[in-house]
């Protein structure tokens, strides 16, 4: 049975759906990376999923309990990292994680023993009196993820943990969250950092407005993001050569500028032989070929339907 | 439908995160303690100034008129007791002004550091968070207002001769600080609430909420011309008007303290 579980899900805002008709599962122990641009709806997702605000239209259950029938005991059972950790600047890092800990109403002995052991695991004991104030970002970070750790809760929500963060505090918040890995939580992770959801997730899910596609990162790279294979020739291509090439069932894109053939395939390994093969024998001249693996990148634009640089046809909606 | 109620160990862990907070800021904490002390003394040195200086025969008459329990002090003492008689309003005024800044630095607090989304994605109940809110602001204003009138009544008796002390005790004094300065906090709470969803500087939400403290300061000009001094049933009236007003204004606030409006409106 999945510990998530969305059917027809959607949040309107005004006349404005932020998401909708939102259907996936999410299993016990996956780690799940919401991508998608500002205002796709990541956030409203997660908040609908941690019972903070409740569904204009379809269902969820968060380990088998319906969002709208005990929005407080899903609560109990979720834990969320903000978008910002949130913490009060003038109380230590133990009394924020100690409040915490009453509103979830954990006894005194069980919330010392699990402060000290996440403080001591992410390693931050040594700084367990000082005021969070005065805490960097990126251990500000942590402390918001121990705090959403507090109450052993079945699936954790990290909202953008690393955004805003610089590579070391990134880092820092990246190794905490492969703790929580390694010890088989369920996470759903939002994040618009790529290289971070290809390294942490097992299944990413595409949304803009609506889910677009879910998939693991593996699977999504070998079918949208395939290879590419650029290919320097002694001439400036002919229309006969490029017209070769397209043709090859392979292909699934060629661009040419100044000599140089960008050609799009399925496979960079296994195809390039083909093409430089289709590019002889239309007379034309190799002088170098460079085949390249497609990236997470490519595949957020294809199935984003976007280019770099050509602006977001949906940038204005920005919601919740 | 059935209400949830508060649960008390979480109503209490929020006044006490609350306090804690308070304690670490000075300015707020100067907010809080400073006015006590100059309340307690001005008002003995102001009457120990006018002691001497008999008032005018015509407001002497009125003032007796109004208040013939004062008819037994001497005309020294009933300047005195005129003039200690105005500061009952600042007394009033204290459980309005602070609770109104610390629910403002409370909730501003909460609101500019984006915590609030964090205690809401707890298992708290909206009620518990206003609930913990309004007593941390409440509590302190009142008891701030009543130790120093204790104080003051006790300064009174060392000082001053036994007719003043009658006049500090007096019903509309036991009225004003008990019933009506409750009543004024309560309300102030609930202005801090209002104004606070929605400006995101406290001392802006201090201004506005500050209107609060207008009609206390049309009561302190009507006393200080003597031509109406009110008592004690006065004030427990007020107490009454001013209570239905804070109850009726907790609905409002409460709707503003909504799980929903404070992720998706609260900015």
């Amino acid at each position: 049975m999945p510990v998530l579980r969305m059917e027809g899900l959607g949040r309107k805002f005004g006349a404005t759906w932020a998401v909708r008709d939102l259907s996936l599962d999410v299993r016990a122990g996956e780690v799940l990376g919401l991508l998608g641009p500002n205002g796709a709806g990541k956030t409203t997702t997660v908040r609908l999923l941690a019972a903070l605000i409740a569904p204009t239209a379809g269902h969820a259950w968060v380990d088998g309990i319906e969002i709208r029938e005990a929005p407080d005991e899903i609560r109990a059972r979720v834990g969320i990292l903000t978008e910002t950790p949130g913490l009060y600047d003038k109380l230590s890092a133990e009394r924020n994680l100690d409040y915490f800990g009453k509103l979830h109403r954990l006894p005194a002995a069980v919330r010392a023993e699990r402060i000290e052991r996440w403080m001591v695991a992410l390693g931050m004991w040594d700084r367990r009196r000082d005021p969070a104030g005065t805490l960097s970002k990126g251990t500000k970070q942590k402390l918001a993820i121990i705090r959403a750790l507090l109450h052993e809760p079945r699936v954790v929500f990290l909202d953008e943990p690393t955004a805003a963060l610089d590579p070391e505090a990134a880092y820092v918040v990246r190794e905490a969250i492969a703790i929580l890995r390694a010890e088989g939580r369920t996470i759903v992770l939002c994040t618009h950092n790529l290289d971070e959801a290809e390294r942490l997730c097992d299944r990413i899910a595409f949304l803009r407005g609506s889910l677009l596609r879910v998939d693991s990162p593996a699977r999504l790279r070998g079918e949208l993001g395939g290879g590419r294979v650029t290919i320097r020739l002694a001439e400036p291509a002919s229309p006969a050569l490029i017209a070769a090439v397209e043709a090859l069932s392979v292909v699934r894109l060629v661009e040419h500028e100044s000599g140089t053939l960008g050609v799009r395939v399925e496979n960079e390994k296994h195809d390039a032989p083909i093409v430089v093969r289709a590019i002889v024998d239309a007379g034309g001249g190799v002088v170098e070929v460079r085949p390249e693996v497609g990236t997470l990148e490519q595949v957020y634009f294809e199935i984003m339907g976007v280019r770099p640089g050509a602006g977001d046809p949906d940038s204005a909606r920005e919601v919740a | 439908m059935r209400l949830a109620m508060p649960r008390p160990d979480i109503v209490a862990a929020v006044v006490t995160r609350d306090w804690e907070e308070t304690l670490r800021n000075r300015l707020l904490l100067a907010t809080i303690l400073v006015p006590p002390v100059v309340l307690t003394i001005v008002p003995l040195i102001v009457g120990g100034v006018t002691t001497g200086l008999p008032l005018p025969a015509a407001v002497a008459r009125q003032a007796i008129a109004l208040r013939p329990d004062w008819a037994s002090l001497s005309p020294g003492e009933l300047t005195a007791a005129l003039v200690i008689q105005q500061f009952l309003v600042f007394f009033l005024m204290m459980p309005a002004y602070i609770p109104l800044s610390i629910a403002s630095y409370s909730i501003i607090g909460e609101k500019t550091s984006r915590s609030l989304e964090a205690v809401l994605s707890t298992p708290i109940r909206t009620i518990e968070l206003l609930a913990g809110k309004a007593i941390s602001a409440l509590l302190p204003g009142v008891a701030v207002g009543w130790l120093t009138y204790v104080a003051l009544i006790g300064l009174t008796a060392m000082l001053y001769s036994p007719g003043l002390v009658g006049v500090v005790t007096d019903d509309s004094w036991l009225a004003g600080v008990f019933l009506l300065g409750p009543a004024v906090g309560l309300a102030s709470v609930v202005a801090g609430v209002i104004v606070s969803a929605r400006v995101s500087d406290p001392r802006t939400a201090q201004q506005i909420g500050g209107i609060i403290i207008v009609p206390l300061v049309g009561v302190a000009v009507i006393q200080a011309s003597a031509t109406v001094l009110f008592g004690g049933p006065s004030y427990a009236l007020g107490a009454l008007i001013v209570l239905i007003i804070s109850l009726m204004g907790l609905v409002l606030g409460a709707r503003l303290f909504g799980r929903e409006t404070i992720l998706t409106r609260w900015r």
